[in-house]
């Protein structure tokens, strides 16, 4: 019996060792979830088109990646989003990915600081966003398109401008603020929402395979 | 859609389309965006996809150059530099278009066969292919909230939308995070962490000529950003020497 425990040991140590797998900076379940994010942020469109709000929310995907798959998972949502919708809607909107960019990273390290585990944390998250995304925003508006946009954005930078006096580039950046500074707290709010209705076990795995 | 560029390796439309972007941006104003809206409306006129590319590009310009319009009406003397804008917005518009022109799964098979990650590659082409079901389930969970009675459109004031909010995109974000869960079983299931290179089941051709084509593309970026880089080292050096 020993001699069969001794062979039985020898087989186990002789077995060739598991290939790693390939080295990447994503969970399966991230990128399993990423190309489901982008599809949100483009179809809550319809959902904000149907109710008529005065706000984009198509942030959402990216800000809900972040929150359960961590900043880079959040950085490359930003990423593929942008790039897709420059792809399917308007390539003028490639230019916008550094926004993306912004808002995936700080809403995974808002995430990652507990932001999104009460309602108030969620909506300051929303505001730090805002602000950030919206500044970023508008030296890229101001930069590639002269402070002009052809969307509400760029009326209300024109309305701004007549009401106030300011010149184009100053109008640009309070029209981004304000625009933004009502989007991403809504959309983080909805994140909220989301996260307090998900299986917790799935809340799980995410935090385990973003470890 | 198919266009005269798919006969192209798709990493020379791209090329182009980029090195044409920086010389818009680089070259004298705004001629060359003007010369590059043109030559890029030629390339997609002769391709087959210029009505497309005509349609996009003015659904970028007209609204801005309305824009512009109001603002000059608002206000006697504008920015001269947003005078500009038709062009570079057209510019981007219609050399992004002919990007588009060429398939974006080719596009992207044609970049993972040049080194990019197959979990990047994978992001594209998944993210392209659950646009239209993301949209038609968004649809679906909208009819199922407005029979069970949510007050959606007209009639219903703004906080009133936003309590619907809730109840019409929380179904539809749950679900996708869920389904994602099936997707890591059914991608781990493949073996797609597995090593090693891996064989296109339909490799995508790249002939020499368009790889010399891709090589002299770059080389004349390089030469037309290293001139302005001159021009402008050049003009601090007068304003130098004029000044002193």
């Amino acid at each position: 019996m020993a001699m069969g425990v001794v062979r039985n040991a020898l087989r186990v140590v002789c077995y060739p060792p598991v290939p790693l797998p390939a080295r990447r900076p994503l969970s399966t379940l991230a990128l399993a979830l990423i190309p489901r994010a982008v599809a949100l942020n483009l179809a809550l469109g319809a959902v904000v088109g149907a109710l008529k709000l005065p706000v984009y929310l198509d942030s959402v995907g990216t800000i809900l990646v972040a929150v359960l798959a961590g900043p880079w998972a959040g950085i490359v949502t930003g990423i593929v989003s942008n790039s897709v919708l420059g792809l399917l809607v308007s390539p003028a909107l490639f230019a916008f990915i550094p926004v993306a960019i912004v808002i995936g990273w700080l809403a995974g390290v808002a995430g990652t600081l507990g932001a999104f585990r009460s309602l108030a944390g969620s909506i300051a998250a929303g505001l730090v966003i805002g602000v950030a995304a919206a500044l970023a925003s508008a030296v890229i508006v101001i930069a590639l398109m002269g402070g002009l946009t052809a969307s509400g954005t760029g009326l209300l930078t024109i309305a701004i401008r007549a009401t106030f006096g300011v010149s184009v580039d100053s109008a640009a950046k309070i029209a981004a603020v304000v625009t933004d500074a009502l989007d991403k707290p809504l959309s983080c709010v909805l994140v909220y929402l989301v996260l307090e209705r998900l299986p917790r076990r799935l809340g799980a795995r995410f935090r385990r395979a973003a470890a | 859609m198919t266009s005269a560029l798919d006969r192209w390796n798709p990493l020379t439309p791209l090329a182009a389309a980029i090195a044409l972007v920086l010389v818009a941006f680089a070259g004298p104003q705004p001629w060359t965006p003007a010369a590059v809206l043109a030559l890029s409306l030629a390339i997609a006129l002769a391709s087959g996809i210029g009505g497309k590319v005509t349609v996009l590009t003015l659904l970028v310009v007209v609204p801005t150059f309305a824009l512009l319009v109001l603002l000059d009406a608002a206000f006697p003397e504008p920015a001269a530099e947003t005078r500009w804008i038709p062009s570079r917005a057209g510019t981007l518009d219609a050399l992004g278009v002919i990007v588009v022109g060429v398939a974006p799964r080719r596009l992207t098979r044609a970049l993972a066969a040049r080194g990019l990650p197959a979990w990047a590659a994978y992001l594209v082409i998944a993210s392209l292919e659950a646009v239209p079901d993301a949209r038609r389930r968004a649809e679906d969970v909208l009819d199922a909230q407005r029979c069970r009675g949510v007050a959606v459109g007209k009639g219903t004031g703004v906080r009133g939308r936003l309590r619907a909010l809730p109840a019409l995109a929380g179904p539809l974000i749950v679900g996708l995070v869920i389904e994602s869960e099936e997707r890591a079983l059914a991608l781990d299931a493949r073996a797609f962490d597995a090593r090693g290179k891996r064989t296109a089941l339909a490799p995508i051709a790249d002939p020499i000529g368009e790889i010399w084509a891709r090589r002299v593309i770059w080389l004349a970026l390089a030469a037309a950003i290293a001139w302005r880089f001159w021009e402008f080292a050049h003009s601090l050096v007068i304003a130098q020497v004029s000044r002193s």
